[in-house]
């Protein structure tokens, strides 16, 4: 007998879409963790951090048709509702407050964190390959934008740098680790 | 309003969710008709995601927090799988896809259907919901133009034209299922390409709560290719994966459908 733990994440999402709280379930076993990590990560904040996963699988439940497989996994999917949840809570100003208390020992860590924290198995080796190979100044464009939740603006500002090179250094950079994963073997980020 | 060349520039910010929020509108409204901008977001977007993935363990009590929240359904109508029901049986019939809604619904049904078809439009693409359970067979095939004869006879001339077409095409079978009994419940044919129809059926009607399901088997699998309704008229099917099943199944579900069956199981026939 084949358990609903077997089923591909495409077809757990069309049960989701046919109210099956037993799919939502299974999806939330198995992506929860991620969301949850990453929200917890850019938010400092594990209370938060509960409500961005809460919202990402509640949206998830109400808006199934939003998930298109076509485009990436249902990981990267729920990845990235939980980023940019979790951004929103950022620039709120209650957790603006909350991130500038923490600002200065954050960015200190930033680079740590992204080579030490990322560590999802085998592709946490990968992911750090592939950073490595970025330079420096990209690198630093790309974490202080996706890790601190700040606009490209805001990172031009805080790197001293024209806001059309910050744009570039971002696209470049997000590129460049593209190709160095799909090279390494990896098309995308699943369970 | 932004241009191409714009846009582009703020892709990979507009991944990592690095744009204002009026950028961020502009810049959806030009992936909304832009493909390749929108492959190349989608291409950013798993870089972020790899980037993102750092699994940490879930606080005790979070899913329980989800799960209540979670609205209430009690009050709408069932929330069908593949819709292979027709609703009305005088006009001629045209192959429906697994997925796509019936040309004509009842009006009782209407709203609920279009907030189907809503909560399916993109995943319409996904093969139909997977279930899983070993089932010993009562098999029974039947396929000589003897019996194709019969059932066009059966079918008359004025309607079921793509029951009729599909009975002539070359290879198609005919697949009688039956209860354990022998007492023959319903009939399909399956054309090679793995389209399917229901041909006639002496399913009792249901209670209003309940829906006949039907499950293709494929090895030890049985996936759902749809809800034939709680009295089964017209149907269409598209057998999931390159292959035909072994043979189908009829349950009976509560309505809306189940991801595994779950009601006893009424009939089966070899393909």
């Amino acid at each position: 007998m084949q358990e609903i733990g077997d089923v591909s994440d495409a077809q757990l999402v069309t049960s989701v879409a046919r109210y099956s709280e037993v799919a939502l379930a299974e999806v939330y076993r198995r992506h929860g963790g991620a969301v949850y990590g990453l929200a917890r990560r850019l938010l400092n904040s594990t209370a938060e951090a509960e409500d961005v996963t809460q919202e990402v699988f509640l949206r998830l439940w109400n808006s199934p048709d939003r998930f298109d497989p076509t485009r990436g996994t249902l990981r990267s999917f729920l990845l990235a509702q939980s980023h940019a949840r979790a951004v929103d809570a950022i620039r709120s100003l209650n957790s603006r407050r909350l991130r500038e208390a923490k600002d200065a020992r954050r960015t200190a860590n930033a680079e740590y964190d992204m080579q030490h924290e990322v560590w999802d198995l085998s592709l946490a080796e990968k992911v750090s390959e592939a950073l490595g190979t970025l330079p420096v100044e990209e690198r630093r464009a790309i974490e202080l934008a996706y890790f601190e939740g700040r606009t490209y603006v805001e990172v031009a500002e805080l790197l001293d740098q024209p806001e059309g090179t910050i744009k570039s250094r971002i696209r470049n950079g997000m590129r460049r680790m593209r190709a160095v994963l799909v090279e390494a073997g990896i098309q995308g980020v699943d369970a | 309003m932004m241009t191409h060349d714009e846009v582009s520039e703020l892709l990979g910010a507009f991944a990592l969710d690095a744009v204002s929020h009026d950028e961020y509108e502009l810049i959806e409204a030009h992936l909304a008709e832009c493909p390749r901008c929108r492959a190349e977001v989608d291409a950013h977007r798993e870089v972020a995601a790899a980037l993102g993935n750092s699994v940490e363990p879930l606080p005790e009590g979070l899913w329980s927090s989800i799960a209540s929240r979670l609205p209430p359904r009690q009050d709408e109508e069932p929330p069908p799988m593949p819709l292979l029901v027709r609703d009305g049986v005088t006009e001629d019939v045209a192959p429906v896809p697994v997925f796509q809604a019936p040309a004509a619904s009842r009006p009782s049904l209407a709203r609920a259907r279009r907030s189907v078809r809503t909560r399916l439009g993109a995943v319409a693409s996904i093969a139909v919901a997977a279930a899983a359970v070993s089932i010993v067979l009562g098999v029974n095939l039947v396929h000589d133009d003897h019996q194709i004869s019969q059932l066009q006879d059966a079918l008359g001339t004025s309607a079921h034209t793509a029951v009729v077409a599909a009975l002539h095409t070359q290879g198609s079978k005919v697949v009688h299922v039956e209860s354990p009994s022998h007492h023959e419940l319903a009939e399909f044919v399956v054309v090679p390409d793995g389209q399917g129809y229901l041909v006639k059926s002496s399913l009792p009607s249901l209670a209003s709560n309940q829906t006949y399901q039907l499950w293709g088997v494929y090895g030890r699998r049985s996936i759902s290719l749809g809800l034939l309704g709680r009295s089964p008229n017209q149907a269409t099917f598209t057998s999931a994966g390159p292959k035909t099943p072994k043979a189908l199944v009829i349950t009976a579900e509560p309505a809306g459908g189940s991801v595994t069956p779950t009601g006893a199981m009424l009939g089966t026939g070899t393909v």
